[in-house]
């Protein structure tokens, strides 16, 4: 026994000995430092870094045919872009869509959440089909939507005609184009917002409840009183994930709109995607991805701010 | 022992690096073995579904019809995605022999300085192409000489549902219709059918009003549409553009027009809508046939593309892809890929190609197969878009718009259709559209280095 402790004992004391001298590094530890953090340096320079660095070199240029750089122009793409109404209009559009994605994800997520903590019988059955989305990939929630949205035989179509009701054209007007691809993707994150909002639900202690339900407390109030606060980390996570996730939606838009109709779904990201591949214009979509790359700093930015500090650990 | 310990790690890493080195290249020479001594003849192409396996028997009847080239076909995705990866590639062992690229990337390729233009080969080889259509010829040459060879060929039609327009006592538009025609058509099914039958719809698809302009004879750039020098301005606003889409508007307040948008199932959509009898005209490419043909539970109607009221039609151009040769492999690979085009193009291969798939047949002897007859004379309409192909006289209007960057080109004439379906000034929409492209235009031969005069 006493052996032991003893031999506890030794490596704490030679620890603290260590932390009294000033933390510098040997030629030991920078070895070792280096054999750890170099494969992964490497990769990430060859992988992120660079590529964000060309994409900001490529970006003050104006690039020929084949996508190399031929003439240094400065800031003149930012400024193109920043002037011209069809960029600013596709900014405005990401806005709409991020707002309106987030906003319906949290409250519905939270609704359903909130439900399905229930204590009730049957109600492993209800968590199933509320996550169900989860399991399912963007490209058959496009085609499932798809037929749901079509204009001469879809669901939604089929369902206003036995109401009498007039028809709504989903995606040929660019209002309703924009509110379809938003459903779409509410639709398709819900299930993993659902999930995480259960879990931190699940995880308040039931005292907590019981003693607001002997103080008789509405169960509105207890939500918005001991549920929310007490899920606020969560909460917090979620919609950093979902405002970034939204940010860089590709996969619905491709397979839905195409950015139609008039540009009313033409995201930035789509835009990016649109201007190199299609139009091979590498240098205004390399301007575009930067300034994206801002967008969404600012937008962390203030979230770890703001958010942060509201958030109740 | 433990002085050599710090060089252990790096060790390892080095080993590896070159272990998976020699493996790699013991694998690609291994590939490289397998081959017999013919010579590979890389394909790059677009067809999908059932153009792909139309296409494969093509190219096994080649590689069985010689013993010194080998023909290999790739699958490459999109007409539009395929593009940038022929750019981007080229210059590497990835990169094809020759590839299929589509109708208007024709100035891309030609001002890339990547390919070869056949004209070469038809010179040394003395290969007569006088037998290929001469619209489809024109629309890949420049100043005389052909830079590709068109393999795949559609022209844009108008089809009708020819059931409805009997059941309803409706005379048939004629062979070579003009937009009141088929106003008058699409007004008579819309109130006959007690407004449950739409009259017509026009795809939103830039293609179709490339079509519009070049039946017209007018030109979407300035320069004779970058035949007879690179284009520096659109001029889409123009009396025949805005007459097309006067009569789509006159449609649309008769209340016979349907909308189909232009997001991505906007082309199924129509197909089915018409399949189903929900509308009675639209306009699509001749390649829809063999589709339509199979599926359609009513008699089909066909008709050449629409012109300009009290105006002799010009003749449209051509869609789909041709054949190219990258100049990035050697002279036999070259040679290779030129025997394999011309052999696309015999009467017979280009016959059993649009039987297949609907693209027509270029070659002016495929007509008396026995192939084609017999198509004729199960579906007589089947005719049409060929007899509208024949017909066509090559000018500059009707030979495809030779300029750079005609895929976004492309996305700006969809944005401004689609802002005049939705109610929009024609005017304006187009006066925008061409502000857009004139824009893409100066940026583009500013960076290719070209005055921009």
């Amino acid at each position: 026994m006493l052996k032991t402790s003893t031999t506890d004992v030794v490596p704490e004391k030679k620890v603290e000995a260590n932390s009294d001298r000033k933390f510098k590094l040997t030629a030991k530890d920078k070895y070792y430092a280096s054999i750890f953090v170099g494969p992964s340096l490497f990769l990430l320079g060859l992988f992120v870094f660079y590529p964000m660095f060309r994409t900001l070199y490529i970006s003050l240029f104006l690039t020929n045919s084949f996508g190399n750089t031929t003439l240094f122009v400065g800031l003149d793409n930012y400024v193109k872009l920043i002037s011209s109404p069809d960029f600013v209009a596709s900014m405005w559009v990401t806005v709409v869509y991020v707002v309106g994605v987030t906003f319906f994800t949290i409250a519905m997520g939270l609704l359903l959440a909130n439900l399905a903590s229930q204590k009730l019988p049957g109600i492993a059955i209800f968590r199933t089909l509320y996550s169900v989305t989860m399991g399912v990939s963007v490209s058959v929630a496009a085609i499932f939507w798809l037929f749901i949205f079509n204009p001469s035989a879809g669901f939604f179509t089929l369902l206003t005609k036995m109401l009498h009701l007039p028809t709504v054209n989903w995606l040929t007007s660019p209002t309703n184009a924009m509110w379809a691809i938003i459903i779409t993707t509410v639709w398709m994150h819900l299930g993993f917002v659902f999930l995480v909002f259960l879990g931190a639900i699940e995880s308040v202690p039931t005292t907590l409840y019981e003693a607001a339900d002997v103080e008789g407390v509405s169960s509105r109030y207890q939500f918005f009183h001991i549920t929310l606060p007490m899920i606020s980390p969560t909460l917090f996570f979620v919609s950093t994930i979902t405002i970034i996730g939204s940010f860089k939606s590709f996969g619905l838009i491709d397979l839905i709109t195409k950015g139609g109709p008039t540009n009313a779904t033409n995201m930035l990201v789509y835009r990016i995607y649109n201007d190199a591949f299609f139009g091979g214009n590498y240098a205004k979509s390399s301007a575009e991805a930067i300034i994206l790359a801002i967008i969404i700093a600012f937008f962390t930015y203030l979230q770890f701010k703001f958010l942060e500090k509201k958030v109740n650990y | 022992m433990v002085k050599y310990k710090k060089f252990t790690m790096p060790l390892i890493l080095i080993l590896g690096i070159i272990l998976i080195g020699l493996f790699g290249k013991a694998l690609s020479a291994k590939s490289a073995a397998v081959k017999d001594n013919r010579t590979e003849v890389v394909l790059w192409h677009e067809m999908g579904g059932p153009a792909e396996k139309s296409l494969e028997k093509i190219v096994t009847g080649f590689n069985k019809s010689q013993k010194k080239y080998v023909v290999v076909p790739k699958y490459q995705g999109s007409y539009d995605a395929a593009i940038q990866k022929i750019l981007q590639t080229h210059n590497t062992n990835t990169s094809p022999a020759v590839f299929q690229a589509f109708d208007i990337s024709a100035a891309q390729m030609m001002h890339s300085g990547f390919i070869t233009p056949v004209q070469e080969f038809i010179d040394k080889d003395n290969f007569d192409v006088s037998k290929i259509s001469p619209v489809a010829r024109a629309f890949y040459s420049n100043k005389g000489k052909q830079q590709s060879l068109p393999f795949n060929t559609s022209q844009p039609v108008l089809y009708y549902n020819a059931s409805l327009l009997k059941k309803y006592g409706i005379t048939p538009p004629p062979v070579s219709p003009s937009y009141d025609d088929i106003t008058r058509v699409a007004k008579a099914i819309y109130e006959k059918s007690d407004h449950k039958v739409k009259g017509m719809t026009v795809q939103i698809y830039g293609w179709l009003l490339e079509q519009a302009m070049a039946n017209a004879g007018v030109s979407l750039t300035n320069n004779n549409d970058g035949h007879t020098g690179f284009p520096t301005k659109a001029t889409i606003t123009n009396p025949a553009s805005k007459e097309f889409f006067e009569w789509i508007r006159e449609n649309q307040k008769a209340g016979d027009f349907m909308d189909y948008g232009s997001g991505a199932m906007s082309g199924t959509n129509q197909t089915t809508g018409f399949l189903n009898g929900k509308v009675g005209i639209y306009i699509q490419s001749s390649a829809s046939m063999s589709q339509l043909n199979k599926k359609n539970k009513n008699e089909l109607g066909i008709t050449y593309f629409p012109h300009p009221n009290g105006k002799k039609a010009n003749g449209v151009a051509i869609g789909g892809a041709a054949l190219w040769i990258s100049n990035d492999k050697p002279k036999d690979v070259q040679q290779g890929a030129f025997e394999f085009i011309k052999y696309t193009l015999k009467p017979e291969v280009q016959a059993q190609w649009q039987k297949d798939t609907g693209y027509l047949a270029l070659n002016k002897d495929s007509q008396n197969t026995s192939i084609l007859k017999s198509l004729y004379k199960k579906h007589p309409e089947a005719k049409v878009p060929s007899q509208q192909l024949q017909e066509a006289v090559p000018n500059n209007f009707n030979s495809g718009i030779l300029m750079e960057g005609m895929q976004k080109t492309r996305q700006i004439e969809q944005f401004a259709m689609e802002e005049i379906y939705n109610g929009g000034d024609i005017h304006r929409a187009l006066k925008n559209a061409d502000k857009k492209i004139d824009d893409n235009l100066t940026t583009t031969n500013r960076a290719n280095g070209r005055s921009t005069k």
